[in-house]
């Protein structure tokens, strides 16, 4: 049953890291997280910046 | 209704300053000429109604670089409801030239008196209304890193905006050019053209662009037109500057009372004495690079006994990591092998690999900040150009190349502001070759286990100097080899040096922290699940016949059974000629090009087994209790969940295991061949995104892999000298 639990659990991770990469490439984003938010976005990808 | 309002002035005016401040944004600003290279939207923070625009800088709006295209294309093309022009108080005279082409163009406009607390401490004064009075159009002085005045200029703008209040005309020109540019404007009034009276003024300037879009018929009754009036050798283009210098000049006499002595020597003359001097300049730089260093990456920082705050931080880091690890393997208990596996081994020993130098990349890319910010950076720009200039590369390239020691994505963007196309193509070659924030953590491991009886802060600082040493001479190779034009001139205007503000400083280091925290929470999280999968199974593992084997009936296989070892084993042979031919570490240089921290990753799952509980018991055997409490075992007695934590911060990484990792000092035995491998991977070809960003520049595939082959060529080189030449010594 643990195991089947610790699967679940790492399993809705991968898919969540996937789908997010995949959903911020999609915006303009980068697809590895560096260069939007790891340089502050320096306009390397051209992601249309919202207010926060 | 909403409206849009574009931030339109010269490079390094404060345009960026601004617009973080009106929109809540965390945009990238430093105090160099060429920060933002792209333009970018916001909403301002007080009225969503209202839409900002950051352009680029741009001297004139007559172009020459891509990023100054952005920024008339859109002012021009695309027309917001209003600009706000800001201009730079200090230096109104240069400032104040675009404006005069801003409001040629007749879109509503504000003007946006910038660093008036710089004008302040000079103890000049500007007169806002006669400065008003001159251009037409509202001035409200402003200091955009404080946010002084702000709120006054958006009233002004979004009023402005919503009246349409186009600029007035103004009498810049004299009477004679000012007919003939009435003239041109009839003529393409008659064909339709719009924006007739900024086209006949660009049409007179003979600028590219607006000539290229104009029919030939049209060009040529421009041209005899001039020549009617000015002669056929007239050239107009000089001319309508020098008016408009002149209506300038007069405004800005009438409007700016100076109390400042104009030769006075300044805070910046005073420290650019010592900064840019020709033969103290370069020394001063490494000397500052090296306490940069010092500061990061050091066990002995300063020789003062202590770690340096990037490794205390570490170690903080590492001990809270090591605590969740530890919740984990009881949570784990009655769990599978394999599923105790994936999560101990595989996610948290992979995450925690990278999370560990996270403190390192934050030190160092916060001190970083603040020698861009301060506007010493410029000045090595400007010291490196007599250097760069020999070997055929324009000082402007060092600006990119500078960003590539945060992200080589940046970088490779950056190199747009260059405006020779061979500056633009051999810069972004180039910019791979920097270690960016995701490299320190394998100079650090490195360093750290393989060099541990060296000075480390020594062995990374001079990876550093190494990249900007193999910029220079791939640059030298491919200007005599593959690009034969010649060097395009490098004007730069020095800022003033500030001292940045705590919150930009933060803000630098907490973007950097986030970026890394979303490539561990993304790429690299699905990367360790990868590389524990490929590295610990093999078919075997699905027939049945691991489990047959396996005492405790795991499926899982030996790690030189395993996929990765299989695939490893057939390109590892491509790596022995530079000292690490096994196939872990040639492992470790393909998942790099995922995210360069795979490489720390790879290594910590990779070589898990040189630290097993047997080892650790085996090694804290020969500890007395007293000397086990020092290390931090509570009541001085072992305990096998804490031994794992103890001995990475205070034996592995202090170098006080001589046999430490046995199985990685087989497969790279030499120092040469340790230094080799950390060679490697800075120059050889950069983590994909930062390929990707390539391609966006280099436009085509066919150049982008010419490029990549450049980097994959000169890191076998470079390797391959170092395991070679460094074998006879180290």
């Amino acid at each position: 049953m643990a195991d089947v639990i610790v699967l679940v659990i790492v399993g809705l991770c991968l898919a969540g890291s996937i789908i997010y990469t995949v959903r911020n490439k999609k915006r303009g984003g980068s697809a590895c997280g560096c260069g939007c938010s790891g340089c502050s976005g320096s306009a390397c990808c051209g992601k249309r910046e919202s207010d926060s | 209704m909403s409206y849009m309002i574009a931030l339109a002035g010269n490079p390094n005016c404060g345009k960026t300053s601004l617009f973080n401040e009106l929109t809540g944004s965390r945009q990238r600003v430093g105090n160099w000429p060429g920060v933002t290279v792209d333009k970018k939207e916001g909403t301002y923070k007080k009225d969503k109604e209202i839409e900002i625009l950051d352009l680029p800088g741009t001297y004139s709006l007559s172009p020459y670089s891509a990023e100054e295209i952005i920024a008339r294309n859109y002012l021009v093309k695309e027309k917001p409801d209003a600009v706000i022009n800001i201009v730079d108080g200090t230096s109104l005279e240069r400032n104040l030239y675009l404006t005069l082409q801003i409001l040629e163009t007749g879109i509503p406009t504000v003007i946006a008196l910038n660093m008036m607390d710089e004008v302040e401490d000079r103890g000049d004064e500007i007169h806002i209304e006669k400065l008003s009075r001159a251009f037409g159009v509202p001035v409200i002085p402003i200091v955009a890193r404080n946010g002084r005045g702000i709120w006054e200029l958006m009233e002004k703008a979004a009023e402005t905006a919503r009246e349409k209040r186009a600029p007035m005309k103004l009498p810049v020109f004299d009477k004679k050019l000012q007919e003939t540019i009435d003239q041109v404007k009839a003529l393409l009034e008659a064909e339709g053209e719009p924006d007739s009276g900024w086209k006949a003024v660009k049409l007179l300037e003979h600028d590219e662009n607006v000539r290229e879009q104009m029919k030939e018929d049209l060009k040529n009754q421009a041209g005899k037109l001039t020549a009617k009036r000015y002669g056929q050798e007239a050239d107009l283009e000089a001319e309508i500057a020098d008016q408009r210098y002149q209506y300038i000049t007069k405004a800005v006499k009438d409007a700016v009372t100076k109390h400042s002595a104009g030769c006075v020597e300044t805070k910046s003359d005073k420290l650019d004495k010592l900064f840019t001097n020709r033969i103290l300049a370069l020394p001063v730089f490494a000397v500052i690079m090296y306490l940069l260093f010092a500061c990061t990456n050091s066990e002995n920082f300063l020789f003062l006994g202590i770690p340096s705050p990037g490794i205390w931080l570490a170690g903080v880091v590492e001990s809270l990591w090591g605590g969740l690890t530890g919740l984990a393997e009881r949570a784990l208990a009655g769990a599978s092998p394999w599923i105790y596996s994936l999560v101990i081994d595989g996610i948290m020993g992979g995450l925690g690999s990278v999370l560990g130098f996270i403190p390192l990349v934050l030190v160092l890319y916060i001190l970083i900040s603040f020698l861009e910010d301060c506007g010493y950076m410029a000045r090595i720009a400007f010291v490196l150009d007599r250097i760069f200039r020999r070997f055929g590369l324009s000082g402007r390239s060092f600006i990119p190349l500078l960003q590539g020691f945060g992200c080589s994505v940046p970088a490779v963007m950056a190199t747009r502001t260059l405006e020779s196309e061979k500056d633009r193509k051999i810069t972004a070659i180039l910019a791979g070759f920097m270690p960016c924030g995701a490299k320190l953590p394998i100079f650090a491991l490195f360093a750290s286990t393989l060099f541990a009886d060296n000075n480390q802060t020594l062995v990374t600082y001079s990876l550093y100097v190494l990249s900007i040493v193999m910029a220079v001479l791939v640059s030298l190779l491919l200007n005599k080899f593959v690009f034969r034009e010649g060097t395009s001139n490098f004007i730069m205007e020095l800022p003033q040096y500030r001292i940045p503000t705590l919150k930009s400083v933060l803000i630098h280091g907490w973007e950097k922290v986030k970026g890394f925290a979303v490539k561990a929470g993304t790429v690299i999280f699905v990367s360790t699940v990868l590389i524990w999968f490929l590295s610990g199974f093999n078919l075997n593992s699905f027939n049945g016949k691991n489990a047959a084997e396996n005492e405790d009936g795991s499926i899982m296989c030996g790690m030189n059974d395993s996929f990765m070892a299989s695939v490893g084993n057939v390109i590892a042979p491509v790596f022995r000629p530079l000292g690490f031919g096994e196939w872990r570490p040639a492992v470790g240089v393909i998942t790099g090009w995922i995210a360069k921290e795979n490489v720390v990753v790879t290594f910590a799952q990779l070589y898990q087994e040189d630290v097993t509980e047997a080892y650790l018991e085996e090694y804290f055997s020969q500890y007395s209790p007293k000397e086990l409490e020092e290390l931090g075992f509570e009541g001085g007695v072992y305990n096998a969940e804490a031994a794992g934590d103890i001995y990475s911060e205070n034996i592995l990484f202090e170098g006080s295991d001589e046999n430490a990792l046995p199985h990685m000092r087989d497969d790279i035995q030499t120092k040469a061949a340790a230094y080799a491998y950390m060679v490697f991977n800075l120059l050889c070809m950069p983590c994909f995104a930062a390929v990707g960003a390539m391609k966006r520049e280099l436009k085509t595939w066919k150049e982008t892999g010419r490029a990549v082959a450049v980097q994959m060529a000169a890191a076998y080189t470079a390797a391959l000298l170092v395991n070679m030449v460094g074998g006879l010594f180290l």
